[in-house]
Parts: structure tokens; C-alpha cells; sequence
């Protein structure tokens, strides 16, 4: 936390003693949209069971993931965050910070562990890939330093699940489709 | 809309200082970035271009002449170069994924004449990129 204050305030005074932003290539910074992408791994476990079915029902829906002991997969987490270039650090958010809030909300809790038991958010909820999307994007919604963007999850080489938290369709964004056929 | 990606990776070495903190203060933010000699990273630069395709040649663009711009803006400037000290549109910048990443952008935007530039993604490692968009145009299909 000191680093967040201590970077903010060095980099408050580089651009005013230094007019740092002059030097270089002008930054056309509104004209475009940066985001910064990092991903994450973690190995957990679930069950795909849901007690508002029956148990053929459940086998049915959920087939071999809902085995009684579950299973597990090497889960890579994407985060992306997008905002503006800090001049003095050449960074949207610094990425110790950023590590160091993904591992206390979500790589603590969730690496090595059971989704289904040791999340309290699946103890009524089937821990999905979609769901643990949603539970995600929500504990990564108030990192301080950038907008979170979206979250994607490849829970096997084959299958991957983003959310963006809930699509608001603004009139910005349609009066941007340039293309029709889009 | 057809979105079309063309894949380049370079090599190149950069580290990460501000002449206007202390040493200390360079230390604290960039942490092993900041090591006085530098570092490298294989660069991995995906470019995708968003347009229709042309109704005689069926293609968006002459991939062969995305590969000539890439060449010529990206891998004769950057590959194999020190990213803070050769590459002039990047003097006076922290070379970090970001803003490498935005003056790509700013090199290709001018030179690709056929389609529009819709998304430059830069892997400085398998778990670190940037991606830069015009503001406001469509970030779907990623
Ligand atoms: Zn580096």
C-alpha cells in the first residue's frame, strides 16, 4: 500500500518539475484504448452438482463432472485491465500491485482447493467455468489502480469462458460501429 | 466484418528507468525491471486488421504486403535492437508492454491502407501483453 502512495506521489512531481510527457513521441492517449493483460495459474478441484436436481438428473446434465469426489483442472485465469499510461512508470497499473491483489482475492483462496467446499460462493452455486467468471470478475471488480475490463478462464486447453461484468450497450458504442454488417 | 491476424516475434532487450526518480525510487517501482543493464524478452506481436473482404480477390488485405509493413515498421526497428537506447519513437518512454505496444500501433495505423488496424496485442512473456484499440470501435472478437 505504501508503494501505491509513494508511486503516485513520485510520479505527481516527475511530470510537474519535469514535464516528462514533452519528451518522446506526443502520446495520443484519447484516440486510443490500451489494456493490459496478465494471466494467472491455478490448480483446483470441483464437482458439478446441483441439489435442485435429481441424482439421475444431475448425471444426466453433468455427465462424468459429477462424479462424487470431482475432479480438477490447471485453471489459467486472463485478467485485463484497461486505463491511462502513467508517463513517469510507462504502466496502466503497476503489476506488483496488480499481483499482489489477485493473489490475496482470488489465488489464495482458490489454488489447490475445492471450489465446491472451500468457496463459500459455491456452496449454493455448481462451479461452472462460467460462474467462476462471474464470482471473479466480481472479487476483481475495485482494484484501486485500473478499470477491470473482462476476466477469461481456460479451464482446459480446449474450453475458455470470459465475462465482462453486465453488457451496458451505450450509445457511444453504437454510434462507434462503423460497420454495419458488424 | 472480417477480422484477420497476422503473427510476428522479435527479440529485444529494454529496462525499465526514470530518469527523474532516485535510484531508491527507481528500485521500488520496477523492481529486477530496473537492473542498470538491461534484460531481453522474445516478443510476440499479433496484428489484426478488420475490413471486408475485396469482392474479386476475396481477401481483406495482401497478407504479403502486411508482412512487408511488419517487417519494415516492426522487426528492422525493433528486433534485435535495445528497445530504450535504437528505437527513436520510443526515447524518453519507459518501454513497457504498454507503451511499446501504442507506438507500434502508431507506427502500422498510417501505413495499412486497405482495412483498418483494429487491434495490436504485444506478449512481452506468455503471461504479460498489452492490447491497444481506437477508442470506441468494437473490442468484439478477440
Ligand atoms: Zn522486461
Amino acid at each position: 500500500m505504501n508503494r501505491r502512495t509513494f508511486s503516485r506521489t513520485a510520479t505527481a512531481t516527475a511530470r510537474a518539475e519535469q514535464g516528462i510527457e514533452e519528451r518522446g513521441t506526443p502520446v495520443k492517449e484519447d484516440a486510443l484504448h490500451i489494456e493490459l493483460g496478465r494471466r494467472y495459474l491455478f490448480a483446483a478441484s470441483h464437482r458439478l452438482h446441483s441439489r435442485q436436481l435429481s441424482e439421475e438428473e444431475n448425471y444426466r446434465v453433468f455427465g462424468k463432472c459429477n462424479n462424487p469426489y470431482g475432479h480438477g483442472h490447471n485453471y489459467i485465469l486472463e485478467v485485463s485491465l484497461s486505463g491511462k499510461i502513467d508517463p513517469a512508470t510507462g504502466m496502466i497499473a503497476n503489476l506488483a500491485d496488480l499481483d499482489a491483489f489477485v493473489t490475496r482475492h482470488v489465488l489464495e483462496e482458490f489454488d489447490h482447493h475445492s471450489l465446491n467446499e472451500d468457496v463459500p460462493a459455491f456452496s449454493d452455486k455448481v462451479p461452472t467455468t462460467e460462474n467462476l467468471c462471474i464470482e471473479i470478475f466480481h472479487r476483481l471488480q475495485n482494484f484501486p489502480h485500473a478499470k477491470l475490463e473482462r476476466v477469461r478462464i481456460q479451464e482446459t486447453g480446449n474450453n475458455s469462458f470470459e465475462y465482462a461484468g453486465k453488457r451496458r450497450k451505450t450509445t457511444r458504442d453504437q454510434a462507434n460501429r462503423r460497420d454495419p454488417a458488424e | 466484418m472480417i477480422l484477420l491476424t497476422r503473427k510476428i516475434e522479435f527479440s529485444a532487450s529494454h529496462l525499465y528507468h526514470n530518469p527523474n526518480l532516485s535510484a531508491e525510487e527507481n528500485r521500488r517501482i520496477f523492481g529486477k525491471c530496473n537492473n542498470p543493464h538491461g534484460h531481453g524478452h522474445n516478443y510476440t506481436l499479433e496484428v489484426t486488421v478488420a475490413g471486408e473482404p475485396h469482392p474479386v480477390t476475396g481477401m481483406v488485405l495482401d497478407l504479403k504486403e502486411l508482412k512487408e509493413i511488419l517487417e519494415r515498421e516492426v522487426m528492422q526497428r525493433m528486433d534485435h535492437r535495445h528497445l530504450n537506447y535504437e528505437v527513436p519513437e520510443l526515447a524518453g518512454q519507459i518501454p513497457t508492454c504498454e507503451n511499446i505496444a501504442r507506438v507500434i500501433w502508431q507506427l502500422l495505423e498510417p501505413k495499412i491502407k486497405q482495412g483498418k488496424l483494429h487491434r495490436v496485442r504485444l506478449y512481452e512473456s506468455p503471461d504479460l501483453f498489452a492490447d491497444c484499440y481506437r477508442n470506441g470501435a468494437s473490442r468484439a472478437g478477440n
